[in-house]
Parts: C-alpha cells; structure tokens; sequence
C-alpha cells in the first residue's frame, strides 16, 4: 500500500491543519439560533440585556471563525494560547455559546415529554456552577500539585464565617465585600493549614489536614452559637445581595417594584455565579500553564529535583495551599447566599468525601474535570429520580422507590467503580476521546 | 584564584559509619572541563549531591563557589534551590525529569528562575506575564534547536526514548544557563552515536555558552578524549588528580578501575 492510498491522518496542531467547511461554518449556525432562544423566554428580560448576549455571541463566534484561517507556521504567542487547535476552538465558541444562552432556554416555557425534569435544571446548573469551582480549586490542590488534603470542606465553612461576619453582621457589608474578604482570609489560612505539607506527605499530610478539618468546624460552631444560636445563618432576605441604586443603569438591569434589583431567583443568580466561576477557572487555568503552576507539577513529581531548578519548594506548596483554599473559600460564601441559610449540620465529612468523587470521577489533575465531575454528581440523582418515577418498566420497581437514596448511593458508587476501572482519567479523558472522534470525522479527510 | 569557580575543602560525607567522600579537596578552573570519575560506588554522585546542597557534608567542610563579577559565596549556608539560583545546575544519573508533563514543560521549567512572574500575573495572563512566557519560550527554543529536540516538543518525556530524555534533562540545565553545569553520568546507557551527539552538545556548552563543566563520567575513553583535568576517587577517597594523560599512566587509578593484581602483571 502506498502513502497515497492510505494518507496519513491530518494532526490537529499542525500548522497546515485546515477545518472542513462544516467545521468553519458551525459557529454561524449555531448563533443563529440566539435570536429565537432569546425571544421565546419567559423570564422578565428587558431587550439591552437579550440585544448585549446577541452581540457577544455573535463576536466570540466571529472571533472563532477569524482564528481558524491557517497563516502557515504558528508564532510562539499563537502556540501558547489556551484554544490552539481548530477543535479547541470551536468547542470553546460552543462552550460560550451554551453559558450565554442557556439560562434562556432553562427560562422558557417549554413542556418536556414525559415529566422530563427540566424545572429542577436551573437550580441544578447552579449548584454545578458553585460545586465546579471548589472542586476546580480542590483539583488544583489534590491533583496537579500533589498536596494531598480533606481541609476542603473547612474553607467552605471559613467562607460562611466571613460570609456572616462581613455580609450579615457588618451593617456596612454584603456578598460582594464578602468574596475578596473570604480570598483573602483563604489564602493566609489555607496557607497555614498547608505548613504540615513541608513536612508530611501523603496519608500523613491527609491526616494532618482531616485534623485542621475539625479544628475548623469546632470555630464554625463556636461562631455560630456566640452569635446566631440555633437557627444558624440567614443569607437570604434583607441579606441577599444586591446591586447598588448606583449600577442600574446598567443593561439588563431592571428594578423592582420596590425600587431594588435583589439577585434572588435562579436566572438573575446564574448571572452572578457563571461569570465568577468561569473567572476563577479561567484564573487557575492560566496558573498552570504558567511560571508558579509548572512550579507545582513540578513540586508534585520530584521535590529534590524542582528544589535543584531554584523552585523552593516550601514556598510552593504553600502557594498552591493558598490558591486552591482562596477560591474554595469564595465558592463557600457563594454558596451560602445561594442557599439563604447555614446551620451547625451544614458541613460535614460527607461534604470532602463528594468532592473527593466529584474529582475522580470527572479526571484527577484534569480542571476540566472538575466541570464534568460536578455535573456528574448534580445531574446524576435528577435523572435517577426521574427514571424510578416516569421511566417505563423502571417505574413499576417498587424496591427502587423504596429505597430512593440508597439506590442513588449505589449506582454512584458502581459508576465511580467502572470509571476507576476502565477510564482512570476520568470523564475528562472520556471528552477528549469523544471530541477527537467528532474532530475526525469532521475534518476533510484526504492530501 | 580569579580563574576557578568552585572550590572545595576537607569535604566529607557520612551516612551512618560509611563515608561516601572523605576529606576531597578539589579545585574547578572557569571555563573548563572538570572530569569526577572512579569505579562505582567511589562517591563520586555523593560529592555532587554535597556541592548542589542536597546532601550536608560534616562540619569542616568548605565549598566556595566564585561567580564572575560577584563576591564568592560559601554554598554550605545556601538550601539547594537558592544555589541552582546563584547559578549551580545539575543533571540526574537517573532523570530527574517530570515524566507525565512534555518536553516544552520540562525545558521551560528551566527558566523558573528566569522568568519572574507571580502568580497572580501568571493567572490574570497579564500583559508582562505573557512577555515573559514568550521570553522563556524563546529561550527554550534555543536549546530545542541546539539539541534537535524539535521533533519532540509536546510528547510526554515518559513516552521518549532513554537517550532523548538523557538530552531534555541536558536542555533543561542548559536553559537554565549555569555557570557551573553538573553533568551525572549524561552518557550511560546510551548507544556510541547518541555518546557522540552528547559530546558535541557538552562542547557547545563549553565554548559557546561560556559554561564551566564538572562531568561525572564512567567511560573512561570519553573522559580521556574530553576532558582538561580529572579527578579520581574510589572508595570515597581522592586517589589521583591531573590531566587525562597523567591519569592513563597513574598505577593507583589503574589499579582502582583494574584491581590490584592486573596492575601488579
């Protein structure tokens, strides 16, 4: 067989790669669509806002589109760029695409078959959107820099602390004062609680940071009984963030009837969580593939071996502590104005262990892992519920309706099983199979 | 002493009752090819891991190192990575490479103490973040063209072959342009082509790049063929010092790397 009849595959990243008309040409179809999700909405959505996600849709898809024409050769600053290939591309144009739009389609009046649980989605987005940030920061810690702790729920509880302190006990505070203050306390307790980490490693450094785990639910409790009893915190309310008289200006924007814009219901609160969490993945996505975040790999693979590059490693650790608890630490104040309430039951070992699934389960040291893992926690159980009650056949099995937690708890634990089994990268690595399949058959095949 | 870089004294190393070094004295001229070499087990790895800091020698001790244009430190008082920072680098005898990152990753964490960016510019992808990425990039592809690296730059190292990782880890001390470059054993394992290509690139390190050698090595018909000045240890002792072709004639160096009786015939 010659090479002419059996061509060798086209590699993504070559500078020759050239995209299939398809390829080119899908953003465009796709953005076509906004203008009709964006009318069809239910949600009370004044046209600045619709006419604002229009226009920057329409930009990243052009922007997408623009970047795919090949010029030969890539320049170090094109190879270094976050989406390199045509596929990373047009899957982060999707991606965009989908953050933009899906609030609207969550919003509209549309009636699944089947009693398909589309209501409860919004709420679950949400709660994927807080849970991928944690859980991205907790991945940054446990998986790319090796530093192995169960503090991860502690700086969710440490988030709630500064959340009540400066959101709800400072009469001059709220969530927005709220979020720095909790980075910043993050960072300087997540770097202390890292020190052991100088000296221990692995099952001993998991133990010595379970210890600050509870050592931080004893100041959690201790806090909320010296000044909210038992009733725990109450976000919601008068304590529910808002935005200023001064903003409303802003498109999009439009008061209440009381004269207030308060972020309380699940589309004006996507608004508020997406952009922080895409931000803050953005953040630790740019760290690893920068200076500090070779840094940690390097630290996790061989210390003695960073140490003899000039990495000091004791700082970088820290750093890494540092980093992760910060954005945990505003994934925990997120969290608590989302939910309204946090009492003394609120955090427990049960917490750090679904993170520890969500992680595996989505591609250890994988941040887009993270993503994927939190989906997979938060979306999993709607659909078992939605299959024990409306699937055919499924429906009628009196045991599984019986026992609806326990089942749930069961196939998450089976799932996780059968990933760890034959896919140890977990459901970032099952993407990256099925998007180099989609790219494939997409590409124009031949010379 | 302006023409020597390192120099050390009474260097001695203790593991429980074995002295891996005892007592080394040793002097490395600027811009030379310093040649440790002896059979194994001699210490010879040991008294790199003394002068890089990994391994504290016993009180007494004196390592000196002279950088051109700056006062001389004592590396004694310095942790290991404030020394590879004053500009001491050193390879592995058994990689020490990041097998799961690639060879880019590998080579730009070279330039770690290069390319100054925090972490918070690293994160916001600041403008002077992304200049100084692209400046170590540049850097390292430098050496990637030096060392025909071209071919392998986004392949994990743990996929390549022996002899290529035995050149990123090389790369990797070269973009971090030393003054003083440590080789462990850069040749062993590979086949004589790959000795020869190393050869050429220890070379350029030397001549072109203005580095200062210090070459652990066991094949003596490289060290013979490259070096200026050899030391030989065995058995954690300095047996014999000078130039290749004294050390070709010296019986005591004969003996260490033939046995006694070979010499004595």
């Amino acid at each position: 067989m010659t090479a002419v009849d059996n061509p060798a595959p086209q590699q993504e990243d070559s500078p020759t790669y050239r995209p299939s008309p398809v390829q080119r040409f899908l953003p465009f179809a796709i953005a076509a669509v906004v203008p009709f999700i964006l009318g069809s909405t239910t949600e009370n959505v004044n046209f600045w806002w619709k006419a604002l996600i229009t226009v920057v849709v329409l930009a990243v898809v052009a922007r997408m589109a623009w970047v795919w024409t090949p010029r030969g050769e890539l320049t170090h600053r094109e190879d270094m760029r976050l989406w390199r290939t045509p596929s990373d591309r047009s899957w982060a144009a999707v991606t965009t695409f989908g953050l933009l739009v899906l609030p609207f389609i969550l919003a509209s009046d549309f009636t699944p078959p089947m009693d398909f649980p589309w209501a409860t989605w919004f709420a679950v987005v949400n709660l994927v959107l807080i849970f991928a940030m944690g859980a991205a920061a907790f991945n940054l810690l446990v998986g790319y820099s090796g530093q192995i702790s169960l503090a991860h729920v502690a700086f969710l509880a440490l988030g709630s602390i500064v959340g009540g302190i400066v959101g709800v006990q400072w009469s001059g505070g709220n969530m927005w004062v709220a979020l720095p203050a909790a980075a910043l306390a993050g960072a300087v307790v997540g770097a202390i609680s890292g020190l052991p980490a100088l000296r221990l490693k692995h099952l001993y450094l998991l133990l010595a940071t379970f210890g600050f785990h509870f050592v931080m639910m004893l100041v959690w409790r201790e806090y909320l009984q010296e000044y909210f009893g038992f009733v725990g915190i109450r976000f919601k309310g008068e304590n529910s963030p808002r935005i200023a008289s001064w903003l409303h200006w802003l498109p999009g924007i439009d008061p209440d009837d009381n004269g207030e814009f308060i972020i309380t219901g699940q589309f004006r609160w996507y608004w508020v969580l997406m952009p922080i969490t895409v931000l803050s993945i953005l953040f630790m996505v740019n760290v690893v593939r920068t200076r500090e975040g070779r840094a940690f790999a390097a630290v996790r693979d061989r210390d003695v071996s960073a140490s003899l590059l000039g990495i000091n490693v004791a700082r970088s650790k820290l750093l890494a502590f540092a980093l992760s608890s910060a954005v945990v630490s505003m994934s925990g104040v997120l969290a608590s104005f989302y939910i309204g309430s946090r009492g003394e039951d609120s955090f427990n070992v049960q917490t750090v262990l679904n993170y520890a699934i969500i992680i595996v389960v989505g591609g250890f040291s994988s941040i887009q892992g993270a993503i994927f893992g939190s989906a997979f926690f938060w979306f999993l159980p709607e659909w078992f519920k939605w299959a024990r009650e409306e699937l055919w056949i499924v429906r009628d099995i009196d045991f599984l309706s019986d026992y609806p937690s326990e089942i749930d708890l069961a196939i998450k634990g089976f799932l996780v099983v059968i990933i760890l089994m034959f896919k140890p990268d977990g459901l970032a690595g099952l993407w990256k199979d099925v998007k180099g399949w989609i790219g494939r058959s997409l590409a124009r095949r031949g010379p | 002493m302006s023409d020597e870089i390192l120099s050390f004294e009474n260097l001695t190393v203790q593991f429980g009752g074995v002295r891996a070094c005892d007592a080394i004295d040793g002097h490395v001229k600027r811009g030379s090819l310093f040649a440790l070499i002896g059979p194994n087990g001699a210490g010879k790895t040991t008294l790199v891991n003394a002068i890089s800091g990994v391994y504290k020698p016993l009180p007494g001790a004196q390592v000196q190192f002279h950088p051109a244009g700056k006062p001389t430190e004592d590396l004694l008082s310095y942790r290991p990575f404030q020394i590879a920072r004053l500009g001491v680098a050193r390879t592995f005898q058994n990689l020490g490479l990041f097998m799961g990152e690639n060879v880019l990753t590998n080579l730009l964490l070279g330039r770690y103490i290069h390319e100054h960016t925090r972490l918070i510019e690293g994160g916001l992808f600041t403008r002077r973040a992304v200049k100084r990425e692209l400046a170590a990039r540049q850097a390292i592809e430098r050496v990637v063209d030096l060392l025909d690296l071209g071919a392998f730059k986004r392949e994990p190292v743990g996929d390549l072959p022996y002899g290529v990782q035995k050149r990123v880890e090389f790369g990797r001390v070269l973009a971090m342009e030393p003054e003083l470059l440590m080789l462990d054993e850069p040749m062993a394992g590979m086949s004589v082509d790959e000795k020869q290509d190393m050869i050429r690139y220890i070379y350029a390190a030397q001549d072109e790049l203005d580095m200062t050698v210090f070459l652990i090595e066991h094949d003596m018909s490289v060290v013979m063929s490259i070096a200026d000045h050899v030391m030989v240890l065995d058995f954690g002792q300095k047996i014999a010092e000078g130039t290749p072709a004294e050390m070709q004639q010296d019986e005591r160096v004969i003996a260490a790397y033939l046995g006694t009786e070979m010499a004595e015939n």
